[in-house]
């Protein structure tokens, strides 16, 4: 595995990355721009199912089109870390931060569009227990998903 | 006091000689600034992507206006006091950065913009309040906010690799 990561390294693309400063910077400008899309709609989502926000709002009319931007943002995300990722692989890699990021970005993830969305295409008005519980799971993974997100980016 | 003199009195506060010389100052405040903008521009877009028309939310816009301006007024009171603590910190660099010039401008017409709609578009609102595709006033004032805050945030990423580890 550490081959691998030491091989991502030496790259073209990873060392045009390792070598510029301004395109770090802009990569990750746009990573952050990803992240606040996705960390936005998961709020939005996760607090209608928990019933703190838009209560008057079908919990489907929230979860389908949150659900939608998260993986936009995703997208931005995931390709712009990649691409920072490359240019320090191996470093990132042994960062309990990062693997603690991934793991939730993951499992985060797969409750947003699997668990959360079966509860919405359920779920009548009012919040019932099931959304309440799926809100608070999702929102806390979420949560973590941030905080150790800022924990890589500040304390490595 | 001139201005120069004003922004190094700044570094020399309490708040500042903390950030810049406690092992997790720095990191914390950041931190919280990174965190108040995700709950702020991120539960804030979806005012402006119900303006747009590009989900209905299953609500009036005045309902999803209502409902997240708690949420979205907490994050942006979390970014402007971490924002402040960081700027006495590093004030005389972050003032003579373009980055932060070209963030606080685009914070301005962000905040001009807002003021525009709430002062001027909103009258009517009650005539186009539960469409789902409001009125091309409507739909301005929310893209021209999206924008704005998407530079908002790129240049504060850009300018914290300028401003704090200068390449």
């Amino acid at each position: 595995m550490h081959s691998l990561f030491d091989w991502i390294e030496t790259t073209a693309v990873a060392r045009d990355v390792a070598s510029s400063a301004v395109l770090t910077a802009w990569l990750s400008a746009t990573h952050v721009l990803g992240f606040t899309l996705v960390i936005g709609s998961a709020l939005v989502a996760n607090l209608r199912a928990l019933g703190a926000l838009l209560q008057r709002s079908p919990l489907r009319d929230v979860i389908a089109p949150a659900n939608r931007a998260i993986l936009i943002g995703l997208t931005i995300s995931v390709a712009t870390g990649a691409l920072l990722f490359s240019a320090r692989a191996a470093e990132a890699a042994a960062n309990g931060a990062f693997q603690l990021k991934m793991l939730l970005l993951v499992a985060a993830a797969a409750f947003q569009f699997t668990i959360l969305r079966a509860v919405a295409a359920r779920e009548r008005l009012p919040a019932r227990n099931r959304a309440v519980a799926a809100g608070a799971a999702g929102l806390s993974l979420w949560l973590g998903l941030a905080v150790t997100a800022c924990a890589f980016i500040l304390l490595e | 006091m001139t201005l120069p003199e004003l922004l190094a009195w700044l570094q020399t506060t309490a708040v500042a000689t903390t950030i810049q010389e406690s092992q997790y100052g720095f990191p914390l405040v950041v931190g919280v600034h990174i965190l108040g903008l995700g709950l702020s521009v991120g539960t804030l877009l979806w005012v402006d992507l119900r303006l747009i028309g590009v989900t209905r939310l299953g609500s009036r816009v005045s309902d999803v206006y209502r409902s997240l301006a708690p949420w979205f007024l907490f994050g942006f009171t979390m970014m402007l006091m971490s924002g402040a603590m960081l700027f006495t910190a590093y004030a005389t660099a972050a003032y003579a950065n373009t980055y932060f010039r070209i963030k606080m401008t685009t914070l301005v017409l962000a905040g001009a913009n807002a003021l525009l709609f709430h002062t001027v578009t909103q009258r009517a609102q009650a005539g186009w309040d539960d469409s789902p595709r409001p009125p091309i006033a409507a739909r301005v004032a929310g893209f021209t906010s999206l924008a704005l805050w998407a530079i908002v945030i790129l240049m504060g990423r850009m300018m914290s690799y300028t401003v704090f580890s200068p390449p």
